[in-house]
């Protein structure tokens, strides 16, 4: 479903932009293949002093050709194991549904950046056939970065959150 | 009544009120040594999908089954079908009535097309252990009001004639329910699926499936091994994990 693979885009591409900040690069260009004629390319760039706005380059819109526009000069950063989900800390969707970053709409969030959480707390909800499933921290951390937005569609193994 | 015998090993939990059949799933579960039928004649906080209210004026059935499953978690939405199934399956054998009972996507029970129970399933994190609470709601003998767009509440009571006590319900559901499980566990989710499309109402219809971020029109072509919706829309065929699902309200008519 398209919706989806949109919203994990979005997530993966603000990832890149937290990296991008917290490591204080200017650039970050990365691929992303998800099959023969489908890739991600995406280059995050800070222009000069004002820092976040992250500039993202969408390219696919899936099921067409990969017609990703050639945005390299030269892939500035290596650091491309940006990827969230080969995160160490990353807790990552046991099945596809829909996320809810609170119990209920309108309610405070069951997490936030830099909180403190358990083992076992309940870091996000992802429904699948009216079922809602409580994602469970899977060790005592911090809460580093939330990868997910409430609603967004997430399939099975994309990175939700970060707990170091 | 009860043909079938309540299921061994299954525990049975009679209150007389308690906010949410769900939330006292919660608070039990980690003191439950097997599964167990919590029913409660009254509650005073039921709960719907995303906080949405569910009232349960007397004389409605409110029960929740606390399960211990053991399978990855991706699985466990499967008891969305075991409990419609089995639902239905109680209510035709309470009413000798199989016509007018039909199931909408992914668990709703509906009665000469109206909406005449509730299901909803969260699991409970619990330290070691993971529990699944499955919510049943049942419009015995009263029908909320209508809300717009949505399918029309029913209740039995004024569809059937039938007066159904809760725990007469309980007593046909909670075999039934165990049948379905042990379907599941023993041929996997093909037969449920089977027997779910059988039982759906508008196959092979226009529906609409609603996202929180979008809207899908198309025509319902089925659904996957995993549970999920099949819609055949205008742009593709898609699959849809979570959604409301709605019918065209002009053509509101009777299912099966």
């Amino acid at each position: 479903m398209t919706q989806e693979r949109n919203d994990a885009d979005v997530a993966f591409i603000r990832a890149l932009a937290e990296l991008l900040n917290e490591n204080d690069l200017t650039e970050l260009n990365v691929k992303r293949e998800y099959g023969e004629s489908d890739s991600l390319n995406v280059r995050v760039s800070r222009m000069t002093a004002p820092p976040p706005a992250p500039a993202p380059t969408y390219a696919p819109p899936p099921a067409a050709p990969a017609q990703t526009a050639p945005v390299s000069e030269a892939p500035a950063v290596e650091r491309t194991s940006g990827d969230p989900a080969e995160h160490p800390g990353a807790v990552t969707s046991p099945m596809v549904g829909t996320a809810y970053l609170s119990p209920e709409p309108g309610a405070d969030a069951f997490i936030t950046v830099g909180a403190q959480v358990a083992e076992g707390q309940t870091l996000l909800i992802i429904e699948a056939m009216k079922t809602m499933n409580h994602i469970p921290a899977p060790r005592a951390g911090t809460v580093k970065r939330i990868l997910v937005t409430d609603g967004s569609a997430v399939e099975y193994g994309a990175p939700l959150v970060i707990v170091e | 009544m009860s043909a079938e015998p309540w299921p061994e090993g299954v525990g049975k939990r009679i209150l007389e009120s308690v906010d949410s059949t769900n939330a006292e799933a919660a608070r039990v579960a980690a003191s439950l040594r097997g599964p167990e039928w919590i029913l409660a004649r009254r509650q005073t906080a039921g709960r719907g999908r995303r906080g949405r209210g569910w009232t349960d004026p007397a004389g409605n059935f409110a029960a929740t089954l606390v399960m211990h499953p053991q399978e990855p978690p991706e699985h466990l939405a499967l008891r969305s079908f075991v409990a419609a199934l089995a639902l239905q399956d109680a209510l035709i054998a309470a009413t000798g009535r199989p016509p007018g009972f039909a199931l909408k996507w992914p668990n709703d029970v509906l009665l000469n097309g109206g909406k005449l129970a509730g299901i909803l399933l969260e699991t409970i994190p619990t330290p070691g252990a993971l529990h699944l609470a499955v919510g049943i709601g049942v419009n015995l003998r009263h029908a909320p009001a209508p809300e717009p767009g949505a399918v029309a509440p029913v209740d039995l009571m004024s569809a059937t004639g039938v007066a159904l006590d809760p725990e007469d319900l309980l007593n046909l559901l909670a075999p039934a329910f165990a049948r379905w499980e042990g379907r599941l566990q023993t041929y996997g989710f093909e037969p449920l699926r089977q027997a779910f499309l059988q039982r759906a109402a508008r196959l092979g219809q226009r529906i609409t499936a609603r996202t929180v971020s979008e809207t899908h029109d198309g025509t319902f072509d089925g659904i996957d091994a995993r549970g999920a919706l099949i819609l055949t829309t205008a742009r593709g065929r898609i699959t849809v994990p979570a959604a409301d699902v709605f019918f065209d309200e002009n053509e509101a008519r009777p299912c099966s």
